[in-house]
């Protein structure tokens, strides 16, 4: 028999109970719709939160941490320059190893350094991140440019919500205090930057201590001012949080050349010393920053960098933990779905029962006439992967209704909330998403599950006897 | 047994003979009493002829056809039809055995309600894999050597009994089948119209060279046949031929002493 014809006899068949036909393709489309919706608010959830992770943060960056972090110390054999019970210490040289390492596309070092920075009357105290020009490429500038690779004059690039850390030094007030923005201009007026906070705190102590007596017990002299340029501003208002916003970088060779200039031969605060209590003739970093070229390759790099005795760290690790996270959610509301799908397999295979009984006759007609017990089989196997296969795409698209329903009323509610929270909703977006691979999975589950679900009536169907036709009711 | 004796001389015939039937048994087990349905059935039927099984309700003339037509497996003897023995087949092999041999008449016609005249005479070259405009042209040649071309587009609840029983004899001839098996074929139809229904299958017998077995309870229905094969309780009590039949066939079996 030609699958044409099986068709067309399938077809007719559901024609003429249209009404139970409906009604059973209802189920499937039911089933369906709850499938792709749950799956699809799962999939829009972690989008979101992926969207929401990448947004802020770097998804393709490890943090390594060595010895002058305190915590971290040579882990037995010399793997890096320095030998003996020495603390393993991030300096030039493993920045150039990291560099080289299997998918890094590159490596900054991160000085930390803090400082003192005054304009008029407010005052904060900061910590100075130098780093790499190509770090310093990284970060989104709203004013200003990065500047240029190999100077040696040193710039600073400022966070957006950095203003907010200032405190106005007569009244002892910040932002934190009033709720109000210090009112300094980090792109017109000069700001003051002073490297030796050690000495500024002592003359000041020293200040307050004499009174208004100049003569005491020799004053400490307050360390030099330095006027430093601004070079940019990060991007974002002063309410758009992201990594940089409440950090300021400069370039790490202008940052070292400052400080060699500034101290000289003395020791410069923050870095460490050897045994005998001297400090290394080199800088030593208390981070470094690790760049991968795809977030599939963060753990291995990852993995590397703490064979060689530092500490690393991503925000892979929890992103993927999170991922998983999401991913058993989704499994559980996929779950929830499949169970009215499989409600609508059992309304199929009821709905086949039925038909096979009203139809013996029929069957058996067929059967003595000459029909191949495979096409009368297959018949009905037909049929109710038909059904499926309706109740399967119209399931799409009623799914599809509900999924801009979802959206649109998950927008409206975000809009409310950001009105009410005041704050910024620049990583927002639709909560339920229908990837095409979801409708092509859930149109064939739907087929199958309809073939499933009409196997056993369709065998059945097949090994009625062929007498019962002869009988006469 | 007296059928063998009649029947084993028929050596030069066996060319022609299309049915074989031997020793027929079948056995219904109810609790414990063994019910002969058949007991013990052996004749023979040659191309072109028309045969009459009858015998009253419960005669076992039903299910000596449903055997001969491989819908009921005999519990002993041996059926050969066309020179196949249809008792050592499975039931897809009997399908396909029905499908490219048989045509069947039924009582109830047995029309599918869901489609129209002529989709229901082409249905059985549909199981043969026929294409549609193909099986359709035949089908129309048949409803037109059984006046009900005009039936084509029509329902079968929107025929007359007569109507839809032409219907049927269509489509049992329509793939052109060896042997066409008739249950009761006029059951439900009035006597005019059986007749009708009766010249018709017997002039196509005649003119297709076609061989039909039908059963039938009525004698006078029986007589239209060539030979007629009484049942009674399972046995075979008489294997009449009609007057002007034995002189045609010059083979009379010598069946007129039973009677």
């Amino acid at each position: 028999m030609k699958f044409g014809d099986l068709l067309n006899l399938a077809v007719s068949n559901l024609k003429r109970r249209k009404l139970r036909t409906f009604l059973t393709v209802l189920g499937v489309i039911i089933g369906t719709a709850s499938i792709i919706v749950m799956v699809s608010l799962g999939i829009g959830q972690s989008e979101l939160q992926m969207e929401l992770i990448s947004s802020s943060t770097s998804l393709t960056t490890i943090s390594v941490y060595g010895g002058s972090s305190g915590y971290m110390y040579s882990m037995g054999g010399g793997s890096s320059a320095s030998s003996g019970d020495e603390p393993l210490y991030i300096t030039d040289e493993t920045i150039e190893q990291f560099k080289n390492l299997p998918y890094a596309t590159g490596a900054s070092p991160i000085l930390n350094y803090y400082v003192i920075a005054k304009q008029g009357v407010y005052e904060s105290s900061f910590n100075l991140a130098g780093v790499s020009h190509d770090y310093l490429e990284q970060i989104p500038l709203s004013e200003g440019k990065v500047p240029e690779k190999g100077s040696s004059q040193l710039s600073l690039i400022y966070g957006n919500m950095i203003r907010r850390d200032f405190t106005n030094s007569k009244t002892n007030e910040g932002y934190w205090d009033t709720g109000e923005e210090p009112d300094v201009d980090l792109i017109n007026k000069p700001m003051f930057i002073i490297f030796d906070r050690d000495k500024y705190y002592q003359s000041q102590s020293n200040n307050q201590d004499s009174g208004s007596g100049d003569d005491g017990a020799q004053p400490v002299t307050p360390p030099k001012k330095y006027i430093v340029p601004t070079a940019g501003i990060v991007k974002g208002g002063p309410m758009d949080w992201n990594q940089y916003s409440y950090n300021v970088y400069c370039d790490v060779d202008a940052l070292k050349t400052q400080l060699k200039t500034i101290f000289r031969k003395n020791p410069i605060p923050g870095q460490p010393t050897n045994k005998k209590g001297k400090p290394y003739n080199y800088f030593i970093y208390d981070e470094a920053e690790v760049y991968a070229d795809d977030m599939e390759h963060v753990m291995e790099i990852q993995n590397r960098i703490t064979e060689m005795g530092f500490q690393a760290n991503s925000n892979v690790e929890w992103v993927q933990s999170s991922q998983k996270q999401m991913q058993a959610q989704q499994a559980v509301l996929g779950g929830i779905g499949a169970v009215s799908l499989l409600v609508a397999a059992i309304g199929i295979a009821n709905t086949m029962m039925m038909s096979i009984y009203e139809r013996t006759k029929e069957i058996g007609v067929m059967k003595v006439l000459g029909c191949d017990m495979n096409n009368i089989r297959d018949m009905f196997l037909l049929e109710s992967g038909f059904i499926g296969l309706m109740g399967g795409i119209a399931g799409i698209a009623v799914s599809y209704a509900i999924s801009k329903i979802i959206n649109v009323l998950y927008l409206k509610q975000q809009m409310e909330q950001a009105a009410m929270g005041g704050y910024d909703m620049s990583a927002t977006g639709d909560i339920s998403r229908i990837p095409p691979w979801l409708i092509l999975l859930a149109l064939i589950f739907a087929i199958l599950i309809g073939m499933l679900a009409g196997f056993f009536p369709a065998k059945r169907a097949m090994k009625l006897s062929a007498l019962s036709a002869i009988r006469n009711e | 047994m007296m059928g063998d004796q009649i029947l084993e001389g028929t050596g030069k015939d066996s060319a022609k003979r299309v049915i074989s039937v031997r020793d027929l048994y079948k056995i219904y087990r109810i609790g414990e009493n063994k019910v002969y349905a058949l007991n013990g059935v052996s004749f023979d039927i040659r191309r072109g002829e028309f045969v009459a099984i009858v015998g009253t309700s419960g005669s076992g003339k039903s299910t000596l056809l449903n055997m001969l037509a491989g819908l009921e497996p005999p519990t002993k003897g041996s059926i050969e039809i066309a020179g196949k023995r249809i008792d050592k087949m499975n039931e897809r092999q009997l399908v396909a055995f029905r499908r490219n041999n048989i045509g069947f008449i039924f009582q109830s016609y047995n029309l599918l309600n869901t489609m129209n005249g002529l989709e229901n005479v082409a249905m059985p070259l549909m199981f043969r894999g026929v294409p549609k405009a193909k099986r359709e042209k035949i089908a129309e040649k048949y409803m037109k050597l059984m006046s009900v071309l005009d039936q084509a587009k029509h329902m079968p609840n929107q025929m007359s009994g007569g109507q839809q029983q032409r219907i049927g004899i269509a489509r049992a001839m329509v793939v052109d089948p060896k042997i066409i098996f008739a249950d009761e074929p006029t059951g439900n139809l009035d006597s005019h119209t059986s007749m009708d229904v009766l010249e018709l299958m017997q002039k196509l017998v005649h003119e297709q060279q076609k061989t039909l077995v039908m059963v039938t309870h009525d004698d006078h229905l029986a007589s239209f046949a060539d030979r007629q094969i009484r049942i009674v309780d399972g046995k075979i009590v008489s294997i009449e031929s009609r007057k002007d039949y034995g002189a045609e066939s010059s083979e009379g079996e010598g069946n007129d002493k039973q009677q």
